[in-house]
């Protein structure tokens, strides 16, 4: 057990970190599509399964996987070429070890941390990390010997420094709101109430700094509408011009996990982590019936409207091909044949005696679940908000963060620091 | 003189703040990507392959054929006007002498390299004798090697004309193939 629970955590930040690129280049391709009334890549397949064209993007990934490892010959520092990517993925990778999944899990009275790293460091690591990985875009930059490489680079040099001190700013006024640094105290402040019904959710408490902080998150992981960084019409793909085969393939990952990353923060801090609004861990430890109904429920809830969508829309009229029939067949077999195991497992566990191990873990299954939730909709947000706005200049990225962003987080500290000493 | 003042945008305090734009602009990507995710079918896009567009209309230049006289033989008398204005010079043509009293010369050869053409239509504009045409109504050029998209005489005229009786070449006053 004691090993278990320390693997656990790490296997589910792996998972949501490496593990759901696939599902986020899909889910990039597919909403880019439907905000612009068009269908996206739904062809690709396994013996007719599609899975909603998921198939399309393990394709691009064994594509990128067996290109040939390809070296420009001007190439001098070849060292710091291969360690580019490199930097740009372990930094992304690395801040989200900090992300408490779950509450801390109690079992036979030893306490485990839901957390890759179980360090208290949050907040800190997640800024010194974050700030790492820019030097992975940077040192690409130069060592692609290449006037576009280059010129991409400066620029998301010159965009490193508008928006770090926004968002540093930010984040100390989070701090002195929760008064702690670490992620998983933040997450137990926000499981309070405030005016008696409102859950304590920092972008509730905080909206200036869940503002200044959502806007930064974007420049910080170089997507639009602050992706300055690359831009074909102008530098052609700015740093990793050079880069070919899983060399890009590492910055595009790269890209992705911090954007995970940052969803993931932005969850823990402004919109409650892991917590159910108005359910703390202690009700859900102390009312194991209400836990286990409120899970059938919430199953039912998530996986009728999940078959109802399939039997709807995984067909398109007049395509008779693939064995898409089939495919639909299959799934909702699956779905509905999963939702029923489950029901009577869990209807079992409500008649019987309930082990206050079992709802240890389920609580802590739960909480894992709200967070994953609460992580895809945040990245959600991020997608239609790239196909949403227009680029910014890079002058006028340091505008914003220097005139407007600065200004506002500094009022914000100032504000917050007034109330915190009322 | 008359003049009209235009409107200066950007100046209220409304659109300074930029952030009830920016909502507006969320609010109307999120509501596409809701109304198309809830209703796929909805989404206007043709499944291509296994849906044909019906759309195209007789203006529309694809694949070339070679037109047939009265008597099924060829229309062409190979006098290389098509090949004179091709801007890509994608036409082939090999002349020789007619001797069954229709015409003086025909083509022996009647080349045209698809993969070179720009489908410009020049060769149909230039022809006097209304031998080639692009009504085939063939938009879709597949082959698996270069030298098979260089079509011949014989495969250009067994092409047929796509298009409905009123808006082909008979009722234009030609002849049936």
């Amino acid at each position: 057990m004691n090993s278990w629970m320390t693997v656990v955590p790490i296997l589910i930040m792996v998972l949501l970190s490496v593990g759901i690129i696939p599902l986020l280049i899909w889910m990039e391709r597919r909403i880019a599509s439907m905000v612009q009334n068009r269908l996206g890549p739904n062809r690709c397949n396994i013996h007719g399964f599609r899975l909603g064209g998921i198939v399309q993007s393990i394709a691009d990934v064994i594509k990128l996987l067996y290109k040939e490892d390809f070296y420009p010959r001007h190439i001098r520092n070849r060292f710091l070429f291969l360690i580019a990517p490199v930097i740009v993925f372990v930094a992304s990778f690395l801040t989200f070890a900090v992300i408490p999944f779950a509450d801390t899990v109690t079992i036979h009275g030893h306490r485990y941390a839901m957390q890759a790293l179980p360090t208290t460091l949050g907040i800190l690591w997640f800024l010194a990390l974050t700030g790492l990985g820019i030097y992975g875009i940077i040192i690409a930059g130069w060592s692609s010997h290449n006037k576009f490489g280059i010129l991409g680079a400066l620029r998301a040099s010159s965009q490193l420094i508008s928006y770090e001190i926004a968002m540093g700013l930010s984040l100390v006024s989070m701090i002195l709101t929760y008064d702690t640094i670490h992620l998983n105290d933040m997450v137990a402040y926000q499981s309070q109430t405030f005016f008696g019904f409102l859950p304590a959710w920092g972008i509730l408490i905080q909206p200036l700094a869940a503002l200044i902080f959502v806007i930064t998150a974007f420049a910080e992981t170089n997507r639009a509408p602050f992706d300055v960084a690359e831009g074909e019409s102008e530098i052609v793909a700015g740093y990793h011009t050079e880069y070919s085969a899983m060399k890009f393939g590492l910055f595009f990952v790269g890209e992705y996990l911090a954007m995970t990353a940052s969803a993931a923060l932005i969850v823990t801090l402004f919109l409650g982590g892991y917590t159910l609004p108005w359910v703390s861990t202690e009700m859900m430890l102390s009312s194991p019936d209400l836990l286990i109904g409120g899970l059938i429920l919430g199953q039912w809830a998530l996986f009728v409207p999940l078959m109802l969508w399939i039997r709807k829309n995984n067909l398109r009229r007049g395509v008779v091909c693939n064995g898409r029939e089939r495919e639909r067949h299959v799934l909702l077999w699956l779905f509905g044949s999963i939702l029923l195991i489950s029901t009577a497992l869990l209807g079992t566990m409500l008649a019987g005696v309930i082990d206050p191990l079992a709802i240890t873990l389920l609580s802590a299954g739960v909480q894992v679940g709200t967070f994953i939730l609460k992580l895809f909709a945040v990245i959600v947000f991020f997608i239609v908000v790239r196909w949403t706005f227009p680029r910014f200049r890079y002058d006028q990225i340091q505008y914003l963060g220097w005139y407007i962003l600065l200004p506002l987080g500094l009022i914000n500290i100032f504000i917050t620091a007034f109330a915190v000493i009322l | 003189m008359a003049f009209t003042v235009v409107p200066r945008h950007g100046n209220t305090l409304k659109e300074r703040m930029y952030l009830p734009s920016l909502i507006g602009g969320l609010s109307t990507t999120f509501g596409t990507f809701f109304k198309n995710i809830s209703d796929t079918q909805a989404i206007p896009t043709l499944e291509y392959p296994e849906i044909m567009p019906t759309d195209i209309t007789s203006r529309y230049r694809g694949h070339h054929r070679l037109t047939h006289r009265d008597d099924g033989s060829i229309r062409c008398v190979a006098c290389f006007m098509c090949a004179t204005a091709c801007p890509a010079q994608c036409i082939f043509i090999e002349a020789v002498e007619r001797n069954d009293g229709c015409d003086e010369k025909m083509p022996e050869r009647f080349d045209i390299d698809l993969l070179e053409c720009v489908f410009c239509g020049y060769c149909v504009e230039a022809c006097p004798c209304d031998a080639i045409r692009m009504d085939s109504n063939i938009f879709s050029i597949v082959a698996k090697e270069r030298r098979d998209f260089v079509v011949g005489k014989e495969y250009l005229l067994r092409v047929r004309g796509g298009y409905e009786p009123e808006t082909s070449q008979a009722a234009l006053g030609g002849e049936h193939e």
